[in-house]
Order: C-alpha cells, then structure tokens, then sequence
C-alpha cells in the first residue's frame, strides 16, 4: 500500500516515520486517516523489530514548526456515544502499545507544536528529542475541552516527569517549551533544528543522563503513599479554587491518576479510556468543543496575504485605555506614537503599559532588555507631528462627541491616506462620527475592552460608508495582536455592552427590591460568571454605568428604562474601584477589603429572600430577549457571534457554551414562558418578550437555527 | 564640496549624574531622537546612509552603541552605524564625518549625534583582583584554588574608577581640573572672575528653562526604574546660586591654593543630542525644511596640560577655512568646561601677544558677552562628554533661529589637548 499522510521509509537501518505528509492545512492532526496508516507502519516496524531487521525507529515531521497537534477535535466531536469513544479508544491504545513495546530504541524528533496526542505518540518512544526551535512546545490540552488524554498520557508522562509535573501539565493544559521540557526530563536532548535528522541516530543509543542525587531524592520522597496523598489533595484544592467545581474533567483526572496508582498498563488504560469517554459525552466538553469550533471560525480570514499589515500604530489619549492599547502595540513590536496635550497625561499612559508588562517582567517571560526596548517603542508625544509613521491609528479621548468628531477632523490632517483611523468609543454612535471625517470609508469604530491586557475581545463597528478592506484589515490585525474580533454594526452599546446592560440594570432593580449584595453576586458566581453584578459595576465605575443607562434608554425605549439605584451611588459619590469605594470597599492597590456600609443607607431596609435559581433567570433571561433584539436588528451576523463576544467579552461560563447557546439548551419555550410571567410580575416593558424571540418559539427554531 | 544642511535637531534634557537618567543605557539615550525625527519628518526607514554616534565611555554591553541606536530606533537593518570617540568632541566629530560625507556627495541622509551616560561609568577591579580571578580560573584542584584565595589581601578591592582615570590625561599625568588651575595660574584669572561667570551661566540656564526657550530643543524622555516618567527639562542648574554663595565652596583639585571648585566647572552628566543631516537632493526629494547648513568644522590640537586653550585655535583654524572674521559671528557656543578655561580662551584671543604664544600671528577678536552662551551653559547644563559637541550645535541653532541671525559658532575645548569649532548658517531667517 502506499501511504498518503504518513511517510514510511528506511535509511540505513533506522525506520523514520514522518508525520504531516502531503499536509495542506497549517497545523497536522490526527485522523481516522492518518492513524490507520500510522497502525500499518507500526505494525511493518514491529516485524523487523522482532526479526531484528532494524537498529531504530524515529518519528519526526515533514512540517516545519509542527511536529503533531493532537486529534482532529471534530474526530471527538463526531463520538456518538460513550461505547463509540471506548471502540474508538481501543483501537488507539493498540497501536500506542505496539510503539511502546517496540525492543528497538525509539525515539521522536520533536520541532514545534507537540499537543495532545502528538505527545501521547512520543512518550510512547524510549527518548524525545526536542529541537531549539522556539516554536516548540509540548502539551496535553485535553483538559482545555473539558476531556482528558485518552491515548495513556495520563499513564506515561507521570513516569516520564514525576507525579506532580505530570499534574501541573494535565491540568492546566499549560505547553512546555523545548528547553524546559528537557530541564523536567520530559525531553531526552535538545537538537539544533537543521541538523536534527542527521544526529538522532547517534543519540537513539547514547546512554541516558544519569539521575544526580539530588533527582534521585526528589523521586524517593514523591513515590511514597503520603507524599502521594498530599499531592493529591492540594492539586484537587487547586482546582475547586480555580474551577469551583464547574468543570468535571479535572477532578475526574485526579481520580483517575489517584485510583489507577499500581494498576497494570492495561487495567490503567481501561480506567483512562472509561474517564475519556464519559467525559467526551458530557455537556460541559460539549460546550467547550463548541467554543473551541466558534473561535477557530472568527480566525478564518481568506484574503490575509492581500491585506496590508499594520508594522507602526498610534493611540490619542494617554488614559487607562490609551496606555492599554499603546502596550498592545508596543507587545506586539508596532513602535506606537502615543499622544496626549500634556505630559502629566502621558505618564498616565506610560504608567498603565509599564504596569502591563510588569506581570510578564516578574514571571520572567520577558527580560529586562526587551522590557526597555518594548516600553521605549512607546513614543510619547504632544504633537500630532509623527503619525505619517502610523498604519493605524486609535483614537481613545475621553467620551466626548464633538470632541472625538474635532480629534479626528485634525487627525486627517497629518495621516498619510492609506491610515486605518479607529474610535475606541464604548457608547458613542460610530456612524455619527464617520461624519467628521473627509475620508470616511478609512473609519470604524474598535472597541476593547478594559483591561485590554487581559480581555480578549475586540468589537470592530461598521457604518455605511466603511470600506468592506478596511474592516479586513482590522481583523487581520486583530487577529495579529492575539485578540478576538467580533464584527458588529453600530447600535447603543454595540453587541456586548447592549446585552450586559439589562444583567446590570435588572441586578440594580433587584437591589431596590430588597435583595441582598451577596445574594445577588453570589447567584451570578454559581451560574458560572467570573464575577458578580455588583463587582462588575465597581470594576466599571459607577458614573459609566449611568451614562451607558442612559444612553440604552435613549436607544432602545422603555424596556432599558435604568434603576435609580445607580444614579444614587453615583451621586453619593461611590463610583466602585475608581475612587475605592461602591457596593464594595478597595485599598490603594485596588484590592477588595470588603463591603461597604454606606451602601446600606440606598438600599431599602425589608430584605427579599429569593431563591437562587430565580435571580439566575431574572439576570440572564433579559440578556437572551436583548440577544434576539440585536439579532432581528441584525447588529451582528449570527448567534455564535453573540456567543463569542459574551464569553471573551464579559467572561460568560464557557461550559455553557455561551448565552445563545445555553438559551437554546435551556429551551426558547420555557425561556418565553418564564419571560411572560416575568412580565405579569415584574415589569411589563422591561420583560416584554422581543418579536423575534416569539417568532422563533412558533417555528419551532432555535438561536442556532437562525 | 556640496552643500551640507542641518535638518532638524533635538537633544535629551541635560541632566546630573547620579539622578533621573541614571537607568537609562546609553544607546536609550540617542534611539528615541532618531525616531522622532524620522517620524516628525516622514522619512522611509530604509533610506538612512548612516547613524554616527559619538560616545567615549562606550558600555561594555554597547561597545557599538551607533549601530545599536539605529537598529533601536527602527530604522532598516541595512543601515550602516558606528560610534566615533574624540573625547569631549565626539558629538561634533559625528558632525563632521557626516558633514564630510553629505559633503563628498558619498551620503545624502545622515543621523549624526552623541550620548553619554556618565552614571553608568563603571567600577572595574584592580589588577591584583583581576589576576586571581585568573589563577583561579585555571587551578585545577580544590588545594590549589584554596592557595589562591589564601592569596586574597583587602586591598584587592579597591576599585578602578574608570571615571576617574577618564578625566586624568594619559600623556601629561594631569586631571581635566589640573589644567584649568594651570590657566587660572598663567592667565591670571581669579576666583571671582570664575565665580562670577558660573553664576551667570546659572542664571540664564534657570531663566531660559523658566521662558521655555529649551522646549523646541528639548525632546522629552521616557524615565523611571518602571518607564512610567516623563523628564522635559533640564536637571542640575542651580537657580538660587549667588557670587557669594559660590565663593564659600572649597577649591576641588588644588585643596589649598586652588580657583577651580565644583561649582565653576561642569558637573558630571547624562544626556544625548542628535541631528539629522541632508544633502540637497535628499532636502528637495524629501520635502525637507532644513533649519540650518553647516559651513565648515576645523580641529586643532595643543598641549595637553592646556587643553583649555583648545577653541582659540580651533576657532582661529575654521574663520580662516570659512573666510569669516569673528565679528560676524552673531551667536557663540562656546563649552563650559571651567569658567577658569572659557575666560583663558576669551583672553588668549583678544590679546594677540598671548596668542602668538601659540602661533597665532593676529588678535582673533573679542566675542561679547550678549552672544556668548546667551542661554547659559556646561557649568549649569553639564556636559555629558559624547553629547556636548552636538548638543552645542542643536542649542546654537535653535537660539539662531529665535533671534532671526545668521551665523553661529560652536566650539569646546577637548581632554588630551585639543579643540574643535564648527559653524552654521541660519536658514530660517
């Protein structure tokens, strides 16, 4: 037979098995395909083993910067059943055992991505060698999926590394870097990339590096029963502190590896493949598979060669914005001007990109010399003298119409033509202020989100007159900067803000009703949000809350008709974490030291008790009426649009796959019916139900139907 | 040779060692300015012939630090840099060459300038400590490293100021200060005359900073252990100086007998300049509004233990080269390295029975003091060494261009017995 994605070769003596033959996409998976031809090899290679015909085995990959990355995840996606997983499973474990039992020294060439089951391939092999590309990495991101290795990684890197290494990688999900991966033993030698191939042979027979006596210790205090036992119970308080028991997969892989200790290679992998296939049925992985298919499709960009590249960036306004978005580009070695009218307001900025990179600078991701040159890319100016230089400008003054409106009718002045010029606004209308501009089709609007270091989203705002390039370019970009966009139409608040308005607005109106703080926030975190309401809007800042509330008002009627409770706070002057104190107390650095009394006197004295599950759907099911607002108002394409920009904007529990998509697994019907007595209760416009989510109901269709 | 044209120039401020720029390596001194240039004046970066830097403590980490600030600066990797070293006169030596080449129409854009971090000069073990650290490199045995360290005596870690041996001339033995006390002696100039003319230099720097006068010169610097400052101005003048109050402070090299104190020479400094240099094609090609032209540079050298002395000859040498008299020079810039040393100059020069002492045949001239250092000088602003010859040159004509005059002379006087003069023209009349 010939082989089509795999190469089967062998040169004097040694067996190399290449990877990513006649690979089209960037990244090489794992498929039905490929690993049926990878159980031909193998089994070709265990019968010159056994005759002796052949001094050893390499894998290695024909791809540059990609040895393997893991299953083809639509290969798990497409797993009917739990018996299917476990079918599908035993014919994997067969063909890893073969690689494993193989007597020859075996060996995997490692350059680049080495996720999943790329790794569970090449723990399989006696050594790993790694090349000193810096693109390579190694990992077990199962868990990322809500699944966990099924191939026996949970088996064999625990051998390979240690017990606690082993669960650091399996449950985070964290890659290793070349040269760290042979600094923890999971890598035999590091290889310089060229001469990779040509040395291996050699190295497959060197004797392995002996353990100092110090390693030695170490693994005669982790191998017994307590030590074992410790590990175990603080890696499992690790997780509950990080997932809150939310995702199943992690405490399923500490009971797995906990339980399966002293059991026979094939009782493990049984026990392993049993944890595989329960987990890859359940909601949660699911969910997270979905995700993880909506965001790979807002990375889809067809024409990106024939798009211009932004190598210089500006920003106006030196704010926390600003100074956030100027680290974006000085990260990203985009060299920004970054402009304000005085120097007290550029060190705002300098402050806020400097307090960016420090994290980094403290975990040693970045040295002290790239540190420099990054935050002197900055280029500080009160003049708008250099911005030829810029590719793309980002306007982020201060929330001021015909102030953004005189900022941009002077800009054009200094820009060369071909500049993208953009509005960080979060509430003003893009489309009025395309009007400023002489050369509108060059505008739009990008809104990110505050802290821009940390949250990924970016909504990039069409208006008519916007040239379809130039919005690809922002994407490009986008992309390029690591961030993920979400292209919407101007409208109040865009797409997330809109729907985060009415959580906000009906949290203020359960707070006037008598429901408590905690309840209240602690409902959202039980639901799975990463912060309450209440946090939320300190984090926000009270004054923005009641601009945007009015704003929504003005733009959307009766139903965004705001709370008076923000006004209140607002004008007894507790704005949240701005000036330390709103619904909770914070010190200099901004941490939370508690709640704050003075809250008690706005709210009213009678306590409501209400149940948990009932503040959930008043908080959420206004979002999912809103969704279908911005929908049947077509502010965006389709329902996983929303989706994308709930969770990467706003932290909605991806377990739930989303707000459209837990609405849909909630059920629209249910959800209209509970919005209806809402209405009768409640409020009337507030829950009145959107003509769209009404139609959908009677055609029987769903959010993802659309 | 053709015509040579100042473009554009801006210098860090000039500030003390040992205070807001001390973080700052050198080439971070001189990367940003090339970058705002090439921005403010929308010039591709793929179309610079050349950076040259002056520098004369070279960092060990940046013995190169012209080819580090072009490539920091962004400009494209095949631009060629170098780092020029003329002591006091780097930064008008990276003048000079750039004039030469724009001039030779070999280059027709050209980033020439100078920096200096003079806190940064580094402590360097002597040689006995040097030596056991290299016995003990090559000792083979744990016995024979112990016989070494055995070796160790406190004395071995004394530290070479490097500094320290910088501003002592090699040839004559003599610190920078010794050879201003040795022109104060032989030129008869007292410790008020010095005193006052520091004093004056204050006051204008604190005057000129007060009015704003730098603010085109100056390009702000991004400054702080954590990035996050902005220094604009100009840090080590003293505002509030007095006659008085100067003439309490005790003489610094010659304790006992001595004119020359702390306050009446230049203190130590951190700072950089830089200017961007074009041909006449490139200015036209480009769009380019040049502020000055250079008309020519001449260096001259002198003994070394009056090194002071320098700029008489040097300004003599480029009057003759440029066919000019003194007395059309609008504006000078003359370094203040000591008062005891510009005032030497100033008497050499008007006095020609002095100057025939070296060799000058005529009287040079008398330059006024309403033209001399109208904004204050090294004795206020420091003098960091790479800098200064082009941070003379980018105040020089910056002030031109506010008095609407014509020419401007820049000149310094150079350790190891030298001086260098440079003039330019004004072109924004």
């Amino acid at each position: 037979m010939s082989y089509q994605h795999i190469s089967y070769e062998i040169k004097n003596e040694i067996i190399w098995i290449g990877l990513g033959y006649n690979e089209k996409k960037s990244m090489t998976t794992l498929t039905r395909d490929s690993l049926a031809e990878l159980t031909l090899a193998i089994a070709a290679a265990t019968e010159l083993d056994q005759k002796k015909g052949a001094k050893g085995l390499c894998f290695f990959s024909h791809k540059p910067g990609v040895f393997l990355a893991g299953m083809d995840i639509s290969v798990i996606n497409d797993l009917k059943n739990e018996a299917d997983a476990l079918r599908n499973l035993e014919q994997a474990h067969k063909l890893f055992n073969a690689v494993e039992d193989l007597k020859m020294p075996t060996a995997s060439l490692v350059d680049g991505v080495c996720l999943g089951g790329g790794l569970e391939l090449s723990l399989c092999c006696k050594k790993i060698f790694v090349s000193d590309n810096s693109k390579t990495a190694l990992g077990l991101p199962e868990v990322m999926l809500g699944i966990l290795p099924g191939f026996g990684g949970t088996y064999r890197l625990p051998k390979k590394v240690g017990l606690p290494a082993a669960l650091d990688m399996i449950l985070t999900g964290k890659q290793v870097k070349g040269k760290n991966a042979y600094k923890m033993g999971l890598a035999d030698a590091i290889l310089p990339i060229e001469r990779m191939k040509e040395l291996a042979p050699q190295y497959l027979t060197k004797p392995k590096k002996k353990k100092t006596f110090k390693e030695e210790i170490e693994k005669a205090a982790m191998d017994n029963f307590l030590t074992r036992k410790i590990i175990f119970q603080k890696a499992r308080e690790q997780v509950m502190k990080t997932t809150k028991g939310f995702y199943p997969a992690p405490l399923k892989i500490l009971e797995l590896l906990e339980g399966g200790a002293g059991k026979s290679r094939a009782d493990y992998l049984a026990m392993e493949a049993q944890g595989f296939a329960e987990l890859s049925q359940s909601v949660q992985s699911k969910n997270l598979q979905h995700i993880f298919f909506l965001t790979d499709n807002s990375k889809k960009l067809d024409n990106k060669d024939q798009l211009p590249s932004v190598k210089r960036g500006a920003v106006i306004g030196a704010g926390v914005m600003g100074g956030g978005i100027a680290w974006l580009f000085a990260h990203n070695n985009q060299a920004p001007l970054m402009k304000d009218i005085t120097p007290a307001a550029l060190e705002l900025g300098l402050k806020q990109a400097s307090q960016n990179f420090a994290g980094a600078l403290k975990r040693r991701r970045m040295t002290e010399d790239e540190f420099n040159r990054k935050m002197r890319s900055i280029e500080p100016t009160l003049t708008l003298e250099g911005m030829k230089s810029a590719d793309l400008v980002i306007e982020a003054v201060v929330e001021n119409m015909d102030l953004k409106k005189k900022v941009f009718a002077e800009l054009e002045e200094y820009v060369r033509p071909d500049s993208i010029l953009t509005s960080n606004t979060s509430s003003l209308s893009v489309q009025e202020m395309s009007k400023a501009l002489k050369k509108p089709e060059r505008f739009a609007g990008l809104h990110f989100f505050n802290p821009v270091n940390k949250m990924p989203l970016v909504e990039i705002i069409t208006h008519d007159k916007v040239d379809p390039k130039t919005i690809q370019t922002l994407i490009k970009w986008a992309l390029e900067v690591k961030k993920t966009p979400i292209v919407v139409k101007d409208g109040p608040g865009f797409l997330v803000n809109r729907i985060l308005a009415p959580y906000l607005n009906e949290s203020a109106f359960l707070l006037e009703e008598g429901v408590s703080v905690e309840a209240l926030d602690e409902a959202a975190l039980n639901f799975g949000m990463p912060m309450g309401p209440c946090r939320l809007m300190d984090e926000i800042g009270l004054d923005v809350c009641v601009k945007v509330g009015k704003i929504m008002h003005e733009g959307l009627g009766e139903r965004a008709i705001p709370s008076t409770l923000s006004t209140k706070l607002y004008d007894a002057k507790l704005l949240g974490k701005k000036n330390n104190k709103g619904f909770y107390l914070y010190d200099e650095k901004g941490k939370s030291t508690g709640r704050n009394s003075e809250i008690f006197k706005l709210l009213p004295s009678k306590k409501k008790h209400m149940d948990e599950m009932m503040i959930q759907m008043r908080l959420f099911l206004p979002m999912v009426n809103e969704a279908a607002y911005i929908l049947a108002d077509k502010i965006c394409d389709k329902a996983a649009t929303v989706d994308v920009g709930m969770i990467y904007g706003t932290g909605f529990p991806p377990f739930k796959g989303g707000l459209l998509r837990w609405a849909d697994q909630e059920g629209l019907e249910q959800i209209v019916e509970r919005l209806n007595n809402f209405a009768k209760e409640v409020n009337q416009e507030r829950y009145q139900v959107s003509p769209m989510l009404s139609m959908m109901v009677n055609d029987k269709r769903k959010f993802y139907d659309l | 040779m053709k015509p040579v044209y100042l473009v554009d120039g801006k210098r860090t401020p000039c500030v003390k060692s040992g205070a807001e720029l001390k973080e700052i390596a050198s080439p971070y001194l001189g990367h940003y300015l090339v970058r705002h240039l090439m921005d403010k004046h929308g010039l591709p970066s793929d179309q610079i012939d050349e950076v040259i830097v002056g520098c004369t403590g070279a960092p060990a980490k940046y013995p190169n630090v012209g080819r580090i600030i072009a490539l920091e600066a962004g400009l494209h990797k095949k631009t060629s840099g170098y780092s020029v070293h003329r002591n006091c006169a780097s930064g008008m030596e990276a003048l000079s060459q750039g004039f030469d080449k724009i001039g030779s129409g070999r280059s027709h854009l050209i980033f020439a300038g100078g920096v200096e971090n003079m806190s940064q000069m580094p402590l360097m073990f002597n040689k006995d400590m040097t030596e056991m650290f290299i016995n003990l490199m090559k000792a083979k045995s744990p016995a024979a490293k112990l016989k070494i360290i055995a070796g160790f005596r406190p004395h071995f870690l004394a530290p070479v100021i490097a500094i320290e041996q910088g501003l002592t001339d090699p040839f004559c033995g003599k610190n920078m200060g010794a050879t201003a006390e040795t022109l104060a002696r032989e030129l008869g100039i007292s410790r008020k005359e010095q005193d006052e003319f520091a004093n004056r230099s204050h006051h204008l720097a604190a005057a000129a900073t007060k009015a704003g006068k730098f603010r085109e010169e100056i390009l702000p610097i991004t400054a702080g252990y954590k990035l996050d400052k902005m220094i604009a101005d100009d840090i080590g003048f003293r505002e509030n100086s007095t006659v008085e109050g100067l003439g309490k402070l005790k003489p610094y090299f010659e304790k006992e007998t001595g004119t020359v104190t702390v306050a009446n020479s230049c203190p130590l400094t951190d700072g950089g300049s830089m200017w961007l240099l074009a041909s006449e094609e490139a200015v036209k090609k480009y769009n380019l509004e040049p502020m000055a032209k250079m008309i020519d540079y001449h260096f001259h050298g002198l003994e070394p233990e009056r090194m002071g002395l320098g700029p008489v000859l040097a300004i003599h040498g480029l009057l003759k080269r440029a066919g000019l008299k003194l007395s059309d020079i609008d504006l000078f810039e003359l370094n203040e390295a000591f008062a005891a040393q510009v005032l030497g100059c100033l008497k050499v020069m008007a006095d020609k029975n002095l100057s025939a002492r070296w060799g000058i045949d005529e009287t040079i001239g008398t330059i006024p003091l309403d033209r001399l250092n109208v904004n204050g000088g090294g004795i206020a602003l420091g003098h960091p060494v790479g800098s200064t010859g082009s941070r003379l040159v980018v105040t020089l004509a910056h002030e031109l261009k506010r008095q609407k005059k014509k020419y401007g002379l820049a000149s310094l006087c150079i350790g190891g017995g030298q001086g260098g003069a440079v003039i330019i023209e004004n072109l924004k009349v």
